[in-house]
């Protein structure tokens, strides 16, 4: 996963990573472990609150789209990406960090 | 996202990821995740360490399935109450399952009367590749089929072999991602512990 390789990339700007999916937080565990992520996984399991509370839930497929948000120390949503092609294109995280040092500049 | 696509791809697309800028302190969740065996079970903490198996907390209880078995039985985890399961992740295309599934099977012959109930869950196959693979290695334990990858999105298994032992009372012991060495003699002592453990509604000790 490019997001883990590239993790303390993200840690110097003192971005702190969370992962969210309607999983349950047994399945994030096998997953995560799987693939040695550095960063948590929050289960949004089985309400779908989270989700729902970003806008990002289709209710037809019970899927979330695939998307990022980058919030600031007061809570506030400073950027967020939508991932294309119904959340299947690859995003990478040059791109995110590239947008993230960008958003943080203008500060 | 199409209907056609597998379970397992379903699941994951939702991740989502929340940058967080600041310091905030995330070592509770991060505890949550790891998961940590309780305290008072030092000499299972040891045995788990040793096969590199990642623990549970004590109150981790595995996600429920049935599926369809080779031999065309509904299988429902529910009827394993009682037993200690390996429930064991596998394909016929995973090299390092190779050595697993035969040591596995030898575990089942050896342990079976005394309560030990390996079952392997194939990870998306048709029944004549599982059927093969079965009469290849002679495998006599039972193994479901899981065409649609409902039960492996379910265990969050990406990667093959991936391993969960669960105890008599129901509860997730621990996990291995990757091939171990199951005939070993902590292996055999981790077993035996497991099966010494009383079953559900036994008389405590």
């Amino acid at each position: 996963m490019a997001r883990k390789a590239s993790y303390k990339s993200f840690e110097d700007l003192g971005i702190q990573n969370l992962g969210a999916s309607a999983n349950l937080t047994f399945s994030q565990q096998t997953f995560a472990e799987s693939l040695k992520l550095p960063y948590p996984l929050l289960s949004d399991f089985p309400d779908r609150k989270l989700m729902r509370s970003y806008g990002v839930f289709n209710e037809k497929t019970m899927t979330a789209h695939r998307s990022f948000f980058l919030i600031d120390p007061q809570g506030i949503i400073r950027k967020k990406w939508m991932v294309e092609n119904g959340g299947t294109t690859v995003v990478y995280s040059d791109t995110l960090l590239r947008d993230i040092r960008e958003v943080l500049a203008k500060r | 996202m199409t209907p056609s696509r597998p379970a397992a791809m379903d699941a994951w697309p939702p991740a989502w990821l929340a940058a967080r800028a600041g310091l905030l302190a995330f070592g509770l969740l991060i505890a949550i995740l790891a998961g940590a065996v309780s305290a008072d079970e030092p000499a299972l903490a040891a045995l788990l360490k040793t096969l590199d198996l990642r623990g549970y907390t004590s109150r981790t209880a595995p996600p429920q399935f049935s599926g369809s078995t080779l031999d065309a039985r509904q299988l429902s985890m529910t009827e394993y109450r009682g037993t200690v399961m390996v429930l064991t992740f596998w394909a016929s295309w995973c090299l390092e399952c190779r050595v697993d599934m035969p040591a596995l099977e030898r575990l089942q012959r050896e342990f079976s009367s005394r309560g030990l109930a390996i079952i392997g869950v194939n990870a998306q196959e048709n029944k004549e590749a599982v059927r093969r693979y079965a009469k290849e290695l002679g495998l006599r334990f039972p193994l479901v089929l899981d065409r649609d990858g409902k039960i492996n999105a379910l265990y969050g298994v990406i990667g093959l072999p991936t391993t969960f032992i669960v105890g008599r009372d129901g509860r997730a012991i621990a996990f291995a991602i990757g091939p171990r060495q199951w005939e070993s003699a902590p292996a055999r002592a981790l077993i035996e512990t497991l099966l010494a453990e009383p079953a559900p509604g036994a008389t405590p000790r």
